[in-house]
């Protein structure tokens, strides 16, 4: 049943929510290697975004991000964006491999908050809230995807252990094939 | 017929999967970030997206408080591994007899050049008769682009944007955003800080601002003055936002480029905001509490005389984020 699937999904993306919200702006600003801090917002996204994927992931990377934009000092629709496209590639890309084996996800995230904490510093950057580029890559955004990397490994984790499914509530059959091209 | 039904079998899940790539949502959600990054770079302080910013930050008050609640134990049982040669309990009363030493003696001496450059003063005061309310630090910086705190009071305890704040061993920053229980400190390690400063010890003045490492840096101090690794940062006064003397660090090294007209000067913070600890919050500065016209007239000095006369006709060397910025003390 889609709907039931719908509804699952709904709460299971809610509770994901609620406990990425709780670890973004209760736990993440003890974790620090340097000024780095994990972007637990960002493991929420790509979590969504490699399990469902499309226009569900696009939207909550988004919300995300903009979340991430105003609990923090920088601009807002910054991360927003880089959230978006990020999931958005991720979701285009990978989605489909966590239904068969999780940790394969694990470089491409690795690549996408990468790319993610080095486009912000550029954009910091540009933006005048940073003086020095290097300083922000080295002191910022590498220990940053440093920690956003080790705060994704717990949910791949249990995204191993509930067999691959991740946000969907089951791979097999109809459920798995609703996101898939044709028929499997 | 099966060539029928699995060919549209396969056109559904195809559309089905056009439909779910998310490519307009993506266009949607990018125009409307370039939307909110446009707006917000060309808005004031006081507009929409800040005033958003300050109802989440009110919004999500109990989630951070939870997570300082589930760190602090974490917090504590790291900060006794990390000193378990030592007798935990000694080390804990002489750190904090240690800052508050520190503190102590960068408030005397700066109370005692004021008195002798002040000739017809008498009495010793005390440089700080703070008007001042008491918050906690409920939370730390979430990002990891910003050096920021979250504390307990807000517009309904008479707390408001621009003041500054200080904990037991110094300043630690100023406030940037109100709500009505909580509001954002920047700190002054921030890379956007900026804080008037001068040397105790040569009464050199400057501007000591926040770096990605998470030390600080006193800019604008002429190669021709007189600045020694130990010497104390205090504030001067000068952007009329922090009372004049606070402490604000150490020097911890000093260097002349060749040719430079100013030192790098590396300060070290006295205060450590990281903790979850008691600030204060000072609500008012008095007159006395201000730079006098002296201090200013020292100042300007300061700046024109290590210029040529041609330079000495361009505006000081401000920063953009200096310039623009309405709460920082510059």
């Amino acid at each position: 049943m889609q709907v039931n699937d719908r509804n699952r999904n709904r709460r299971n993306i809610g509770l994901l929510a609620l406990i990425a919200l709780v670890l973004q702006l209760g736990i993440a600003p003890a974790i620090t290697i340097g000024q780095g801090h994990p972007n637990f917002a960002f493991v929420f996204a790509a979590v969504v975004a490699l399990s469902i994927g499309g226009q569900t992931g696009v939207l909550v990377s988004f919300v995300a991000g903009l979340l991430v934009d105003l609990s923090s000092t920088g601009p807002i629709g910054l991360s927003a964006l880089l959230f978006s496209i990020a999931c958005y590639i991720l979701g285009m890309e990978v989605r489909d491999r966590i239904a068969e084996e999780p940790s394969m996800t694990l470089i491409p995230f690795a690549v996408a908050a990468l790319c993610v904490s080095l486009f912000y510093a550029i954009a910091m950057l540009l933006f005048g809230e940073s003086e020095s580029l290097l300083e922000a890559i080295v002191f910022r955004a590498l220990p940053s995807t440093l920690l956003t990397i080790l705060g994704y490994v717990p949910f791949l984790l249990v995204m191993g252990r509930a067999g691959g499914s991740g946000l969907r509530g089951g791979v097999t059959g109809k459920h798995r094939s609703r996101y898939t091209l044709g028929n499997r | 017929m099966p060539l029928t039904g699995k060919g549209t079998t396969s056109r559904q899940g195809i559309r089905r999967g056009e439909k779910h790539t998310g490519g307009r949502a993506l266009i949607v959600v990018v125009s409307l970030s370039l939307l909110l990054l446009t707006l917000g770079t060309r808005e004031g302080p006081a507009a929409v997206l800040s005033g958003a910013r300050s109802v989440f930050q009110t919004v999500t008050m109990p989630v951070r408080y939870v997570g300082s609640l589930v760190t602090a134990p974490f917090t504590a049982a790291s900060n006794i591994m990390a000193n378990l040669t030592t007798d935990q309990e000694t080390l804990s009363e002489l750190r904090a007899e240690n800052q508050r030493l520190v503190a102590r003696n960068a408030e005397l001496e700066e109370a005692a050049l004021s008195t002798e450059r002040l000739e017809g003063l008498l009495e010793l005061q005390s440089a700080y008769k703070l008007t001042s309310t008491g918050a906690r630090i409920i939370s730390g910086s979430s990002d990891s682009w910003s050096a920021t705190v979250v504390i307990d009071k807000g517009t309904s305890s008479g707390v408001a944007v621009g003041m500054p704040v200080t904990d037991s061993a110094g300043v630690i920053g100023q406030i940037i955003q109100c709500g009505p229980s909580t509001s954002l400190v920047r700190l002054i390690i921030d890379e956007n800080s900026g804080v008037s400063a001068m040397v105790q010890q040569s009464r050199a003045q400057g501007v000591l601002k926040g770096t990605a490492t998470g030390s600080l840096r006193l800019t604008l101090i002429r190669t021709d003055q007189t600045v020694e690794v130990g010497n104390t940062v205090v504030t001067s006064g000068l952007g009329g936002v922090f009372p004049k003397g606070l402490p604000l660090g150490k020097v911890v090294s000093v260097e002349k480029s060749a040719g430079a007209l100013y030192y790098e000067i590396v300060v070290e913070p006295l205060s450590n905001a990281e903790s979850l600890e008691e600030v204060l919050v000072i609500t008012a500065i008095s007159e006395e509490q201000r730079a006098t016209a002296e201090d200013i007239a020292e100042a300007d000095e300061q700046e024109t005389s290590g210029l040529t006369k041609d330079d000495a006709l361009k505006p000081l060397e401000i920063t953009e984020d200096e310039d623009e910025s309405t709460d920082s003390d510059w």
